[in-house]
Parts: structure tokens; C-alpha cells; sequence
């Protein structure tokens, strides 16, 4: 058994949770008791899950982007945040003013994400750039992750440059899951390989397969240890593809079967399974005991968070600003 | 046991409405939590609406290829009390009002709808129509309310307040409105007119500013022979109004505060006696003031006052000459008037108006026997927020008193 | 005899950013140029000398600029960010009206950010060195706007502004640096929110802000000489807007000419006027009147540009159409 077991079967375990929420999630949406979208990570979990447990809550910095349930377990994420978010729960860290994927804990390192792609690069960066100035940097990284379709942005590009310049311990994960929304590859970049940008960046980079459970392990925290012993930034580029549509409102029909039935399309849990138990990690009837709990627990989640209060608007403080003075002002 | 609708959920941002392609179970299925049950088709994709627990299909209300609103039940679950608690379903419990099994029937989506407050029927209004009632209308009076949009017609056609009197309005609260008023003025143009003088004018003007107030009119017959026989012995004879005239400028020095002018919290006294005298004039009325009449006796005041009427009656009054009375007398019985309600200038609170005289019989007690007498009106117009009809009477009353002294004034 | 004035706007703004910087280790500053080179308008000038661990220069990535600076507020820093000029920042506009200004609502975690703008035009400048952008981000929650048209002001509300703990859109004028003098930085000190009455009078009033208050001034001056009192009030911070005072001011005068040097499509001239028809048409005796920049790009030639945007001549038009409405 390799030295690192414990942590593999816990990146499997953290991936198995995150699959079962998700597809908990889906159904939820599917009878319409969630509003606004579902945006699930099926397929990326092992490469989402194994940065997330590379990183320490609290110390280190993690801003998901929307395919990281599994990364956002792996961080500490409570199953509660995610189910009180997506349900609306007031007594959720968003408290019904966000919703879905836009959750997070900022003061815990947990940055929560707005839509538009990119911008969590600069955000991460100056997070770091803040604990150089206060001295508290040595040892911490930050992390992030994209999609191919956000590398296209000017915000991926000024904050990944930004990081650069300031040679910040950031770590890029980019999941080229194959199309942003429906469009593909060949219409979302020229290069020959999302890798390249690296050079471009003056960056290291590191490539896996994301559908390799053990690659991924391996792979993310290479990466994040080469930032934590100041590296600097790191971009990951994994290939894979997105096993669900862009939201649950998509059945993903624009993808074609030659690619579903390729090897992008392989299923991590699917391939960690058969890894771990040829690897003698775990056992068949461990791995099912692993669903059954999750199972378990995340209904837990789904049922405190249904039974809970929803915001209420005549007792919501409409004000967006923190400052007491100013929010007493008429606006 | 208790049943848990199932939902047409909202599969996509914009999505309303899906269609239902295909009932993957029927009545009486036991199904799982989180299974398919129907199949529905968007715009965008084609999948699957699920169970949020497990139990028994009670009831399947929706039918193949028909569309649903996001939110509309689709059928019922009968589901255990303890798998209620175990998924936490309990908010769905509600029955809807309306549970007709009928395809096309939204109210019971509407009725209980988890997110939204749809109404499949709803179709987008072509045109809509506006309606006052209800709305808040100013208080008071509302139908003196004039909105900035009719004061600017108004102003642009010359038009007050008063001129609209004759519109019933139709808006709200019986507020004129500029259809009210364009309506009126298309109506009117077919009648005969005639230009207004700027006499006119200028009477329509004060009268209007005057009738702003609550104004109130008391009368007092008095008897006058005294007064017509004193008057006989002099020479030249002055007018009957100048005795009321002096006899009210009198009155009113003794109790100063009843031709104030109320303005705000505070009564505004006369600070000198200077009475006018209204003389009609050709299409119109004019007021020459006479100054401090409480300083002059009556011989003093004759020839001033019939200057005065003079230049009045020939148009020849300058303004000067009108300006600052605290109080009118209108002597409206030269027309053969006994009784009249005249109408201060707006920049006073009295007029006294004198009634023509007429020969009454009266019993005397003394004599035992009628007796033939002058009786005339007088009558007190005042503001009834500075003055009460007590205090205007006592004025009348006192006015009367020392006409029939005639030779102390 | 006292000396003549010699502290200019800009030293106003340096000096607040150094007194900060000494102050208050959490302050950095944070802008192309900043550094050695001291700004592309001084305004930094020296800092990075005096403090050499919180001042950087950033590369031109103005969204990136932004972000960095969210991210550190979020670690409890209070980044004075510098755009070279104002209209730069619609590249950064994405991080400031999405990211910051939405960050305490969504998550109760404050972002104490002040972006500082030159703003506001010069002769020359030209479409993309000259625009006003208060109006743009008062239009979004969670945004402070300021506005200063003082010495003291650009001193004070400068040092609120950075120790606020709501992100701050500092809209310095570029045409008052070095124009504008005062002796000292001592002002009544009025906080952020609060307008000014900079010029009692009685016949009508001029709400306005930044470098169109000195504008409304000089035409007030012309018109006294007409026999025409005219108040004038600065705003000095335009979100939140001090509803109250300028409320007071047109009860005074019944009538109010709402003066920007901004585009005249919305913005804060017309939320002024608005504000004033909703809660007090009855204080006013005519109706009210906008005054603003024309309705095209900032031209750059200085005949063209001194016809863009509002002069004493043309307020002075303006007010004596508004006092004969």
C-alpha cells in the first residue's frame, strides 16, 4: 500500500459524497423543489476532490467554481451549506440572498464565486498577496478552478499575469471538460493544448487525465505542494469530459457519442473504484458501505434543510452596505 | 395517510411550461424516493420528473402530450408519516383548494405552487385599461383638486378655479379632469358669447378672490323716519348712505377687531377708518375709499364724498382713490332692492348693504292705533372666521341704534 | 497677512494616502505607476519611498487590479486602488459593480475598497481620458460614491473613505489638482453622506458636485450682480445622497437646477430631481431643470470641449430661465 492510503480512500470517500449530493440534488430539482438551476460536477469529482484535500480550511484559500461539489467537500464544506443554499434555507451561509453554487465562507478561506468566469484568479491572488503583507503567507497556497471555456476570459488572463508577476502560490485548476455550456473545444481556443498557456504565463504546469482517480491524487498534489514551497503559480490543465449537461436543465444532447464512448468519457468513480480495489485500498464492500453512508448523510442534509425557515422579506434589511451610518441614510 | 403532490418543476431559467411525453407509472405504483415517474420535454431538453420520497402513486392527474405550467401538480403520492420525517417533505402538505383532476385546471397549481404564483391562463393584455377609482385622491374637497397638467390648460387658456365650476367632474373624487375640461370647452363654443371688459374682469377677479372665504350675511330692519326728517332740515341734503356710513364707521371703532382680517393664528386690525362707497358704474362697480371717516363730521365729509362718487360715475377714479378701505357700504336700494347678501372686497371682511326703504304700518301701543313708519334693511356681510352672527348683529344693532340719532354724528 | 494658498487638491490626496499609509498598516496602494514613478498624475508621489512594503505598482490589468484588491479586503486589508484614469475602469467594471459591491449583501463579509478615479475632463483629453463615471456606479447596491470639489473635502473624504468598510468609488476631478488651492486641509470636517451649503441664497438653488460646484459658483456670482441670490449646495458624496439638505435648500428657494458634468441620460442629476418632484412638489415653484454634459463622446478639442460640458454661461442661461419659469 502507498504511504499516502489514508488520503486516497478519504479523496475517494469525499468523491462518492459529492456524487450522491449531487444526484440528490438533480432529483430535488427534478420535482421542483429547487429553483434557479442545478449545476453538477459529474465526471471531474477525482481532479475537484483531490485539490480540495490538498488544502487546509482556515489556512489555505479555495475559490470553487461550479463543478466542485467534490473539491468543495474535500475543503470542509458542511453538506448543510450546500443543501441550505440550493433549498433556500435562511439559516444558510448565503441566507437566501444567493443560491446554488454561489455559496462560500470568505473569512474561511472559502471565497464565494459570482458568475462571471475568471474573476476568482485575481480575488485568490489578492487573498495571498494580503497574507504576504501581514507576514502570514509561509506554508499557504490558494487555489482555483476553471473550465476551458473561462480561460477565454480577460479576467483568467489578468489574474493569472497578475499572479505571476507578484510569483504568488496560486493554483489554476482547469477542467477541460470538452464544451462551455454546448460549444466546443474548436471554437473556444486555437492553442494545441491548454498546457501551453503556461509557458505564456511563466507559470509551471501540470497535466493529469481527470478521469485517472489515482493520476489526479497524484497530479493536484504535486501541484500544491510546488506553490507551497513557493513555486509559484501552478496551472493544472485536466482533460475529461462533463458526464451531465451544462445544468440539469440540459440533457447535454450536443455531445457527440464518439466522445461519450471515448476515454475522456470514462467515469473517475467508475475507474477509482477499480483502482482502489486492485490497489487493495479498499475492499468492493467497503467502497459500497462508503454510498450507503453517503446516502445516509446527505438526506440528513436535504431534510434539516427542507424543514427549515425561508427568508422572509418583510424582515430582510434591504441594505447592501455594511456601514451603519450610510445604510441609515436613504439611499 | 398523507399525500405529497408531484410538481412540474422549473427545468431551465426561462422554461414556464413543459409538455408531458410519457407517464412512467400509473395508480397504485409503489415508487422510491428519487425515481423518474414522468417524462417531460422543454424546448431545451427532455427529462425526467422525480419523487422527492417514497410511497404510492394516489393519484395521476397529468395526461400525455398535454403542457403543464412550472408548479402545477402532476399527481399525488400517499406517503407514511415516518418517511415524511425522514426526507423533511413536510411543507408540501398543503392541500391545494382546488384538487380537480382535470388536465387544464391551473388553480390548484396556482393555489399551491411552492415558487411562483403562476396562472397558465394568464395571456398577455393587449391593452390596459386605466381606472382612477380607489386611487388616493387628495383630501378635502377633491373636486377643487387641480393636477399640474390641467392648472398648465387652465393657465394657457386664462382660465381660474371658479370657471370650472359648471364641469361635473369625472375622475376621482369627482376631480375635473382635462378630458372634463376640453369636453366643456368643445360644448361651450357653440353658445353665443360675448368679450369680457376689463371692468369685468377686474370685478370677477376680486369677487373670486373674496369668495375664497366663508362669508355670512345677517339683516336688521331699522325705522328711518328720524333720520329721512332730520336729514329734510339740511342744506344741502346729504346722502342717506353717508349717515350709515359714518353711523357703521362709528360702530366699528368701538369694537375694531370685527374688521380684522384673520391671517394665520393672528386677527390683523384696521389701523385707520377709511370706508368705501360702492358706486355701480356701467358694467360694473367701482369703491372709492374715503379716508378716516371716524375723524369727520358728516358737514365735513359731504362735499368730499360726492366728489368722489362724481369721479366714480365718470370713470375718472384712480386707483390711489381705491385702495386700503376696511369696510364698504353698497347703498343697493337705489335699485328698488329690499334685500341683498353684497360681497366684500377681498382685501376687507364688511359690507354693509342698505335696502330700500318702504312705508310700513306698525301698532303703537302709545297711541293705540297703527301708525305709519320707514322701515329699511340693513345687511352685514362679514367673515365668519373672524366674526359670529352674534357679533355681526350687535354691529347692525348698534348701526341702527345711532341712525336714529341722527344729529350726534 | 495670511499666505496665500498654497495646498493643492492632488497634495490633498497624497497627503491623505500618506497620513493613511503611516497610520494604519492594513491601507496599501495599489495602481499602474504608483510606485517609483509616483502616478501618472503625482498623486502618489514619494509614498512608495516612505513606504516601500505598501505600495505597488500592478501590471494594466484593471480587472485583475480589482480583484486583487477584493481579495485582500477580504482578508481584512483597505486597498486604495488607482485608476490611471477613470474610463479605465469599465475594464475593471465587471469586478467592481459584481464582485465588490455585491460581496457584504451576499456573503456579510465587507469589502473596504476605495477605487480611486481621476475623473472628469481637461482640455485635450479627449473621449477616453475625460469621462465622469459617479453616476455609472451610484447606480449599483452596496457602492459608495464621493465626490469632492475642496481641498479639505478631497483630504477627508479620502481617509473616511478608505477606513470604511464599504468598497468607496473616490471620483477625484483631474481639472482640479493643481487649480484648486487652499491654505490648509481644516474644513468643517462633515462626513461622508452629508452635502454642503457652499453659497447661501434665496431665489433658487444648484445641487451639484466635483468641479461643476466651482462652475455654479462663478455663475451665481454673475447673477447676483442681476440682483439674484442663488444657493448653491455640493453634494459631496453622491451615493447615499443627502436627500435632506438638498430638500431644505429648495424649501428655501422653491426652485432647483440640478447641475452634472456627467452624460445627461439618467444619472445623479436626474435621481436629485427626481428625489425632489417625489417628496416635494409642493415646495416648488417651478419645475425643476437638469443641466449636463451634451450627449456625445467628451470631444477633444478644447473649443469642443468647453461647449461639452456646462460653463457659467450656460448654468447663468439655465438659471435665468429657471427664475423666469
Amino acid at each position: 500500500m502507498p504511504e499516502n492510503s489514508e488520503h486516497v480512500r478519504l479523496v475517494y470517500r469525499q468523491m462518492v459524497m459529492s456524487r450522491v449530493m449531487e444526484m440528490k440534488l438533480s432529483s430535488l430539482y427534478k420535482a421542483g423543489k429547487i429553483v434557479g438551476g442545478v449545476y453538477l460536477g459529474k465526471g471531474q469529482e477525482a481532479i475537484s476532490a483531490s485539490l480540495g484535500s490538498c488544502l487546509q480550511r482556515g489556512q489555505d484559500v479555495f475559490a470553487p467554481l461550479i463543478r466542485d461539489q467534490a473539491g468543495r467537500i474535500a475543503f470542509g464544506e458542511s453538506l448543510l451549506d450546500t443543501t441550505r443554499t440550493y433549498l433556500g434555507s435562511a439559516l444558510g451561509p448565503m441566507r437566501g440572498r444567493d443560491g446554488n453554487i454561489h455559496r462560500g465562507r470568505p473569512l474561511e478561506g472559502n471565497p464565494a464565486m459570482i458568475s462571471h468566469l475568471g474573476t476568482s484568479l485575481s480575488v485568490v491572488t489578492g487573498m495571498l498577496f494580503a497574507k504576504r503583507m501581514k507576514g502570514e503567507l509561509a506554508g499557504k497556497v490558494g487555489a482555483t478552478c476553471i473550465g476551458d471555456g473561462g480561460t477565454s476570459t480577460g479576467a483568467f488572463h489578468e489574474g493569472l499575469n497578475t499572479a505571476a508577476v507578484e510569483k504568488l502560490p496560486l493554483v489554476v485548476l482547469v477542467a477541460n471538460n470538452q464544451f462551455a455550456y454546448s460549444t466546443p473545444n474548436d471554437r473556444q481556443f486555437a492553442c494545441d493544448n491548454l498546457l501551453d498557456k503556461a509557458i505564456g504565463y511563466g507559470v509551471a504546469g501540470h497535466y493529469v487525465e481527470g478521469s485517472d482517480f489515482l493520476a489526479s491524487v497524484e497530479t493536484l498534489c504535486h501541484a500544491v505542494e510546488q506553490a507551497r514551497q513557493g513555486g509559484g503559480p501552478q496551472l493544472v490543465v485536466a482533460d475529461l469530459l462533463r458526464l451531465n449537461g451544462h445544468g440539469e436543465h440540459d440533457d447535454g444532447a450536443y455531445v457527440p457519442d464518439q466522445i461519450r464512448h471515448s476515454k475522456l468519457g470514462r467515469d473517475c468513480l467508475d475507474v477509482g473504484r477499480e483502482q482502489l480495489v486492485s490497489t487493495q485500498l479498499a475492499t468492493e464492500e467497503e467502497i459500497d458501505r462508503w454510498w450507503e453512508e453517503a446516502r445516509e448523510e446527505v438526506q440528513q442534509a436535504v431534510t434539516t434543510a427542507q424543514m427549515e425557515p425561508k427568508p422572509d422579506p418583510y424582515k430582510e434589511e434591504w441594505s447592501a452596505l455594511a456601514n451603519q451610518d450610510y445604510r441609515n441614510r436613504p439611499v | 395517510m398523507p399525500e405529497v403532490p408531484i410538481l412540474m418543476p422549473q427545468l431551465g431559467e426561462s422554461i414556464a411550461e413543459a409538455k408531458v411525453v410519457r407517464l412512467l407509472v400509473s395508480q397504485g405504483d409503489r415508487v422510491v424516493s428519487d425515481q423518474e415517474v414522468i417524462e417531460v420535454e422543454t424546448n431545451k431538453a427532455t427529462m425526467g420528473v422525480t419523487t422527492l420520497c417514497s410511497g404510492v402513486i394516489s393519484r395521476v392527474m397529468a395526461e400525455e402530450e398535454v403542457s403543464y405550467a412550472v408548479g402545477t401538480i402532476l399527481g399525488y403520492l400517499e406517503v407514511t408519516e415516518e418517511e415524511i420525517i425522514r426526507t423533511g417533505v413536510g411543507d408540501h402538505l398543503s392541500r391545494p383548494k382546488n384538487s380537480d383532476e382535470s388536465a387544464s385546471d391551473t388553480s390548484a397549481a396556482s393555489d399551491s405552487n411552492v415558487h411562483f404564483a403562476t396562472d397558465s391562463e394568464y395571456v398577455e393584455p393587449t391593452a390596459i385599461e386605466p381606472h382612477v377609482q380607489g386611487l388616493p385622491v387628495p383630501a378635502g374637497n377633491s373636486a377643487q383638486y387641480i393636477s399640474p397638467r390641467l392648472r398648465a390648460r387652465m393657465n394657457e387658456l386664462g382660465l381660474q378655479g371658479a370657471d370650472i365650476s359648471a364641469i361635473a367632474g369625472s375622475g376621482a373624487g369627482g376631480r375635473v379632469t382635462i378630458e372634463d375640461l376640453e369636453y366643456f370647452l368643445e360644448y361651450i363654443s357653440e353658445w353665443p358669447s360675448t368679450k369680457a371688459s376689463p371692468m369685468r374682469m377686474a370685478v370677477a377677479d376680486a369677487m373670486r378672490r373674496s369668495w375664497t372665504r366663508p362669508l355670512a350675511t345677517v339683516g336688521l330692519p331699522v325705522y328711518i323716519d328720524r333720520l329721512l326728517d332730520y336729514r329734510k332740515q339740511q342744506m344741502p341734503k346729504p346722502s342717506l348712505t353717508l349717515y350709515v356710513l359714518k353711523a357703521f364707521t362709528t360702530a366699528l371703532q368701538e369694537n375694531p377687531e370685527s374688521a380684522g382680517f384673520l391671517i394665520g393664528d393672528k386677527i390683523v386690525h384696521p389701523r385707520a377708518y377709511d370706508i368705501g362707497v360702492a358706486v355701480q358704474v356701467d358694467d360694473g362697480v367701482l369703491v372709492p375709499v374715503i379716508r378716516n371717516v371716524n375723524e369727520k363730521s358728516i358737514a365735513d365729509l359731504l362735499d368730499e364724498y360726492v366728489a368722489l362718487v362724481d369721479k366714480a360715475r365718470t370713470r375718472r377714479v384712480t386707483s390711489d382713490l381705491t385702495q386700503g378701505g376696511i369696510a364698504t357700504v353698497t347703498n343697493f336700494g337705489t335699485f328698488g332692492l329690499k334685500w341683498g347678501t353684497p360681497i366684500p372686497l377681498p382685501n376687507e371682511t364688511l359690507i354693509l348693504g342698505m335696502g330700500a326703504g318702504t312705508k310700513q304700518l306698525i301698532w303703537s301701543e302709545e297711541v293705540e292705533s297703527f301708525l305709519p313708519v320707514t322701515e329699511m334693511d340693513l345687511v352685514l356681510t362679514f367673515d365668519h372666521r373672524v366674526v359670529d352672527g352674534g357679533g355681526a348683529g350687535m354691529l347692525l344693532n348698534r348701526v341702527a341704534e345711532l341712525l336714529q340719532r341722527p344729529q350726534d354724528l | 497677512m495670511p499666505a496665500a494658498p498654497s495646498i493643492t487638491y492632488i497634495d490633498a490626496i497624497r497627503d491623505a494616502q500618506r497620513d493613511l499609509l503611516a497610520e494604519h498598516p492594513e491601507v496599501f496602494v495599489y495602481g499602474q505607476d504608483v510606485g517609483k514613478f509616483g502616478g501618472a498624475f503625482k498623486a502618489t508621489q514619494g509614498l512608495q519611498e516612505a513606504f516601500p512594503s505598501q505600495v505597488y505598482d500592478s501590471p494594466i490589468s484593471e480587472d485583475a487590479m480589482i480583484g486583487l484588491a477584493i481579495g485582500a479586503a477580504i482578508e481584512g486589508m483597505h486597498p486604495i486602488v488607482e485608476m490611471q484614469f477613470a474610463d479605465f475602469s469599465s475594464v475593471a467594471f465587471n469586478q467592481i459593480v459584481n464582485q465588490a459591491a455585491t460581496h457584504y449583501y451576499r456573503t456579510g463579509v465587507p469589502i473596504p475598497l476605495t477605487v480611486r478615479m481621476p475623473c472628469g475632463g481637461t482640455p485635450g483629453s479627449g473621449p477616453f481620458h475625460s469621462q465622469m463615471v459617479e453616476s455609472i456606479y451610484s447606480h449599483y447596491p452596496g457602492l459608495v460614491v464621493v465626490t469632492p470639489a475642496t481641498v479639505a473635502d478631497a483630504y477627508c473624504l479620502l481617509k473616511e473613505a478608505v477606513l470604511a468598510k464599504d468598497p468607496v468609488i473616490y471620483c477625484e476631478h483631474k481639472f482640479l489638482y493643481r487649480w484648486l488651492k487652499a491654505e490648509n486641509y481644516r474644513g468643517d470636517d462633515l462626513p461622508i453622506g452629508k452635502a454642503r451649503i457652499t453659497r447661501p441664497g434665496k431665489h433658487a438653488t444648484v445641487v451639484t458636485y466635483s468641479a461643476m460646484v466651482h462652475e455654479a459658483v462663478r455663475a451665481a456670482d454673475r447673477l447676483s450682480e442681476e440682483g439674484w441670490e442663488i444657493e448653491v449646495v455640493d453634494l459631496r458624496t453622491v451615493k447615499p445622497l443627502d436627500t435632506d439638505t438638498v430638500m431644505a435648500s429648495v424649501a428655501r428657494t422653491g426652485r432647483l437646477l440640478a447641475l452634472g458634468e456627467a452624460f445627461p441620460w439618467g444619472g445623479v442629476t436626474a435621481e436629485v430631481v427626481a428625489r425632489v418632484v417625489q417628496d416635494g412638489f409642493h415646495l416648488l415653484d417651478a419645475p425643476p431643470q437638469r443641466l449636463n454634459s451634451r450627449d456625445t463622446p467628451v470631444p477633444y478639442h478644447p473649443n469642443l470641449w468647453a461647449a461639452h460640458r456646462p460653463t457659467p454661461e450656460s448654468i447663468c442661461d439655465k438659471l435665468r430661465q429657471l427664475l423666469t419659469l
